[in-house]
């Protein structure tokens, strides 16, 4: 008698460490996931809208095209939101770098990077087709 | 004596499996906490936005590529210019997507107007001229379970509509002309406007020397004025125009007497 009430509570508590260990698991791997996915897919969102705005009307093409990238940085500083540091590479289409200085307002250091490959096409009337990557981080 | 130890053993292991437990949670915790700190601290890159927005980007690009091959074709270039520039871009795009998750590919169009995708109608006496350029493009997106296609055209057309009229004036006469310019049928504004008038068969451009004036409206209307010496009957304009984007149209008029 005494033993089978001993193997019961064995039984209840193995499931006791069961349960701490799962739920130990559980809430570990929820707060490894909310973080990530929710602040980097905007800040990609962000990004990409930006250098939209500046190509509609061909400027991204035309900055690129006559090598102004301290205006280009000027232009992407007014576009993109305060707190937002970026580092833009630009690339021809054989994915040789061309920018000849640095196009960015911070370093990218210890923050979660969201980057962007974005393919711009010059209007002007002899075809230059551009590969720009863009690397976007909130300042913490 | 050993009896009891083994009792007190007994019943003591439940509780150390408790603890045992608890300790491997702790463990499990402080790991994961530090994996993610560690994971945190490295520059993590992704690339995640809206489809629609990606979509969007590539119709810019092809715009852009459409606009640069009017540009060079009404420039003088070849109309093949067109068909040239969107394979280019393509490959681009084939070159940046390793896996083959999307494809873009195109067609330009061939009608009645249109050549390798390209209509320029300068000659019209009418006063009006186009340059076009027409490509239709197919997007396949290549997803886990389905496969989804976007077909859309792309149409960039630059054109200009030119009224005039001429009053006499002593031995001359001024010549008056309106021109609106268009951009996708939307008024646009011109980067450059040249003016020419025809004299016993060939054109003479209008310069300071005929007092020619552009008065420019800023909604894509621009007043041309300028005087010619003494000529019988009608007068033959050509007004030549570049737009923002680079593209050239020009258009014939004939101004007779108002």
């Amino acid at each position: 008698m005494r033993k089978q009430r001993r193997g019961q509570i064995r039984i209840i508590e193995a499931f006791l460490a069961v349960l701490i260990v799962f739920s130990s698991l559980a809430i570990s791997a929820s707060l490894t996931t909310e973080h990530k996915t929710v602040e980097s897919s905007d800040l990609a969102s962000v990004g990409l809208q930006a250098l939209m705005k500046l190509d509609s009307d061909g400027s991204l093409g035309a900055y690129i095209d006559n090598g102004e990238w301290s205006k280009l940085r000027e232009t992407l500083s007014l576009l993109l939101p305060e707190g937002v540091i970026f580092n833009l590479t630009v690339y021809d289409d054989e994915m040789r770098q061309i920018n000849t200085e640095a196009i960015a307002n911070g370093e990218l250091n210890s923050q979660e990077v969201a980057s962007i490959k974005y393919v711009c096409v010059s209007q002007n009337p002899n075809f230059k087709c551009y590969v720009v990557q863009l690397r976007l981080a909130v300042v913490k | 004596m050993k009896r009891l130890e083994r009792l007190a053993k007994a019943k003591s292991s439940g509780q150390l499996l408790i603890v045992a437990a608890l300790a491997i949670a702790i463990l499990i915790a402080t790991t994961t906490a530090y994996v993610y700190e560690v994971s945190k601290e490295k520059p993590a890159t992704t690339q995640s936005y809206p489809a629609a927005d990606f979509i969007l980007a590539i119709k810019q690009g092809t715009r852009n590529a459409v606009i640069s091959a009017l540009a060079n074709a009404s420039n003088g270039g070849e109309k093949t210019v067109l068909a040239s520039n969107l394979n280019r871009l393509a490959q681009t795009h084939r070159s940046l997507n390793a896996y083959g998750l999307y494809h873009l590919s195109y067609t330009v169009l061939n009608d009645a107007h249109y050549m390798d995708g390209v209509w320029l109608s300068w000659e019209d006496t009418y006063g009006l001229g186009i340059s076009s350029a027409y490509a239709n493009f197919t997007l396949k997106f290549y997803g886990l379970t389905e496969e989804t296609t976007l077909s859309y055209a792309i149409n960039i057309t630059t054109a200009i509509r030119l009224e005039g009229y001429y009053t006499p004036n002593g031995s001359g006469k001024i010549v008056n002309l309106t021109c609106q310019v268009f951009n996708e049928g939307k008024p646009a504004l011109a980067k450059n406007i040249t003016v020419y008038y025809e004299v016993d068969g060939s054109w003479v451009p209008a310069n300071s020397s005929n007092s020619l004036s552009i008065t420019d409206y800023g909604n894509g209307v621009y007043a041309v004025s300028f005087t010619i010496s003494a000529d019988s009957g009608a007068v033959q304009v050509s007004v030549h125009v570049h737009d923002l984007r680079g593209i050239f149209v020009k258009a014939n008029v004939t101004c007779n007497h108002v």
